[in-house]
């Protein structure tokens, strides 16, 4: 009897240490979620991430709302697995190519830009770019680009050429740099004419190749409105893609080693080994600590027969469409628009996360104290985006797959090759009910 | 505690014979609690497997009958996943790609695996360090092995494994960019990280070798040769049995070799079913799919086991 009551008293005990450990848990997480953080993502470095947290202190500061932020360089990976929780961030901070898939699966919501404060500050054109085919509005314009063409200005000197304004100059330059000595250590042939990012990864190498092509007249798909028409295999595009197959198929291969599988290209610029390359003004800062200002030349794109056109990038600011603070997910997209938000965004420590306000009120050039950014500006002006208004997303990773095969076979396979890519583009367009 | 003991020697108590009628009793109840303390033991375990295995799988193999849209709501499409994905040319070629780099990595590294634990078994304390050596790629993190290796490869003349090779003659080589060389590239590499692995099975089972057997091949005036033919491998039948296994199951999965040295590429030429899963559920967002590929590839892994089950079992009975 005894030993029994002692058990129970004993178990009763347990129960309780259970419970209360049991409690304490749930009371935590409570805790977390009483407090009212908006939770919020970005696809950001270290540095880019020290500017964000900068940003959201400033915000925090001013509302009083909390931030919880988080860098996540796997961002599909991530979101996917908060989506199968149907728990998602409150607002996202991520590239506009991303905006039309998250759309129409719908982890994000509609926006009515004109109830945001600071909607007529933000030009035209920013908000058309975040519509959807159907007119509404799924994001916040955050920041604006186009890429640039970064060159190594002591290479191009030491070799006697001028800043090159057409694409038989590029080339000129591209083929000095991989056959001469620009770095001076006495051998030739052991630097790259140019750093390309050809990893099919997000599709990567389709946003690279679209200047080049468009400086030619050429382009995957034209057309507007939700319809588009596949474009890539008429004969400016097979045109502009032969002179890029030259580049990379030709003796001397202009790009750098690897470039179809390389993650990333930035390091063979940065570290000296290739001496052109066209990517966003995000990489001002590191280019220039690790090679010099005196160094680093940033130009309009060499014209090719249709221009300078490059390629436009664009963040933008989505809601999530499980959260339960709408009120504090439209004052962070408010901050962040603002005057100040912009600013902080160019200029807090670390890495620009704002490149090209979308604040209209201000301009980049004096924020920055920076004259390189009247070129980035004006190359803007010159730019243009990749369909995203509908989801361009599996027709991206049809090109870059196409054109990395074409340019690491070298087999002289183009025109067939366009004509089997342009084919599976239009299913995909079809499959998203896009194709004219 | 004393559940436990008794359980497991269960002589032991009417042995002591302390108070023998009461035995037989305490006995009884120790059975009868016995069927539920064992699942109390097993419990924690179970739950996990349970809530972290089973439940996924579960999940999974719904997932892959249907289109998948937590947002939206998902909605049954029956087989039409399976069909996607065994009538996609990419998935036919990884396939083709995973079965060569199954089969040439399984039997490189077994084949390394053997030669390396011959050369390296014995007790000498110089041996023991080089044993060390040679088991280090398997505790590095597979993501830090493609680094280096991708370093190793770099392609340009002065590139690690070019300037190695320039140095017998032979022009360098794009390892990673070629495509008809990239697999066999990859390939390389998972010998090398996984080839020490099997040595270290491979030296558990020379350890049980009766040295007596050796001894007597050599007063026959065996060769080395004929040594290791007609008593080593003999001798390691099971050890051999169970790295072809590991080896097979584990080639079919492999996944992080190629993703971080080619990510699949170039052209698909290093594409293999995992990569092509990972592309579809998270490039493409098309999650059905991906399960159904999954689901394909838990099949293949559990034939193929029940395979090399069935014939190390007709051995070991013949």
């Amino acid at each position: 009897m005894e030993s029994g009551t002692e058990t129970s008293k004993h178990s009763s005990k347990a129960y309780k240490t259970t419970a209360i450990a049991l409690g304490a848990l749930m009371s935590s997480t409570f805790a977390v979620q009483a407090q009212d953080a908006l939770e919020v993502w970005s696809r950001s470095g270290p540095q880019a991430a020290a500017t964000y947290e900068a940003v959201f202190a400033a915000f925090t500061e001013k509302t009083g709302i909390p931030v919880e932020y988080l860098t996540a360089l796997q961002f599909d990976t991530q979101l996917q697995a908060r989506v199968a929780a149907r728990d998602l961030p409150d607002v996202l901070i991520y590239d506009q190519s991303s905006m039309a898939a998250y759309a129409t699966s719908g982890w994000i919501v509609p926006i009515e830009p004109e109830t945001l404060a600071g909607y007529e500050e933000v030009s035209d054109i920013s908000w058309d770019s975040v519509k959807m085919a159907n007119g509404s509005t799924y994001g916040v314009p955050f920041s604006q680009h186009a890429q640039i063409t970064f060159v190594r200005k002591d290479w191009r000197e030491k070799l006697g050429f001028d800043v090159p304004k057409t694409h038989d100059d590029l080339i000129a330059l591209a083929t000095a740099f991989a056959t001469g000595d620009p770095d001076g250590n006495g051998v030739d042939g052991d630097t790259f004419g140019m750093a390309v990012p050809g990893t099919t990864s997000r599709g990567f190498f389709a946003w690279w190749m679209f200047s080049y092509l468009a400086q030619q007249g050429a382009s995957y798909v034209e057309g507007g409105d939700g319809k588009y028409e596949v474009t890539i295999n008429n004969p400016a595009g097979v045109k502009a893609v032969e002179w890029l197959y030259d580049a990379f198929c030709k003796d001397p291969n202009l790009a750098q080693p690897g470039a179809m599988t390389n993650a990333s290209a930035t390091p063979f610029f940065a570290e000296g080994q290739a001496g052109i390359y066209q990517t966003g003004p995000y990489a001002i800062t590191s280019f220039t600590d690790k090679i010099g200002a005196e160094n680093l030349e940033i130009i309009l794109a060499p014209a090719g027969s249709a221009g300078s056109t490059t390629l436009t990038e664009r963040t933008s600011i989505y809601f999530g469409a499980t959260s339960t603070l709408p009120d504090e997910q439209k004052a962070l997209a408010e901050f962040l628009i603002s005057q100040e938000g912009q600013t902080l965004g160019m200029t807090a420590p670390g890495q620009p996360v704002v490149r090209l306000p979308v604040n209209t009120n201000l301009v980049a050039a004096d924020i920055y104290e920076d004259p390189r950014f009247i070129t980035v500006a004006k190359q803007l002006e010159m730019s243009e985006l990749m369909p995203s208004d509908i989801d361009f997303t599996a027709a991206r990773l049809e090109i870059a797959e196409t054109f990395q095969t074409l340019f690491s076979q070298c087999n002289d396979d183009i025109v067939p090759q366009l004509d089997r890519l342009a084919g599976r583009i239009s299913e995909e367009l079809e499959a998203v009910n896009a194709l004219k | 505690m004393t559940d436990i003991s008794s359980a497991s020697q269960p002589s032991a108590t009417s042995a002591a014979g302390g108070t023998p009628p009461a035995a037989p009793r305490r006995g009884r109840v120790r059975s009868q609690s016995r069927w539920w303390s064992a699942w109390m033991f097993l419990a924690p375990a179970l739950l996990l497997f349970i809530y972290f295995k089973f439940v996924p799988m579960g999940e999974g193999i719904r997932m892959s009958f249907q289109d998948v849209s937590p947002f939206l709501g998902n909605s049954w499409v029956g087989w039409d996943n399976y069909t996607t994905v065994l009538t996609n040319a990419r998935f036919h070629q990884a396939v083709w790609n995973t079965l060569v780099l199954g089969a040439g990595q399984s039997i490189g590294a077994v084949v390394i695996g053997f030669i390396l634990a011959l050369l390296l078994e014995g007790p000498s304390r110089t041996l023991w360090f080089v044993r060390t050596a040679v088991f280090l790629p398997v505790v590095t993190a597979s993501a830090v092995v493609g680094e280096i290796w991708r370093i190793i490869y770099f392609p340009s003349p002065d590139g690690f494994m070019n300037k190695l090779i320039g140095l017998v003659g032979i022009d360098p080589i794009r390892y990673l960019e070629d495509t008809s060389v990239a697999l066999y590239a990859v390939m390389t590499v998972g010998i090398w990280s996984s080839a020490p692995y099997y040595m270290v099975i491979f030296l558990a089972g020379l350890a049980g070798v009766d040295r007596s057997l050796y001894e007597a091949a050599a007063i026959d005036g065996a060769r080395l040769r004929h040594r290791i033919i007609n008593v080593t491998i003999p001798a390691l039948r099971p050890a051999i049995m169970i790295v072809s296994i590991l080896a097979a199951v584990r080639a079919l999965r492999i996944f992080t070799d190629v993703w971080v040295l080619t990510g699949g590429g170039p052209a698909g030429s290093t594409q293999v079913w995992m990569t092509q899963i990972y592309t579809q559920g998270f490039e493409r967002n098309n999650l059905g799919v991906a399960s159904a590929a999954s689901i394909l590839l838990l099949i293949a892994s559990v034939l193929l086991t029940v395979v090399a089950v069935y014939f190390t079992r007709n051995k070991e009975g013949a």
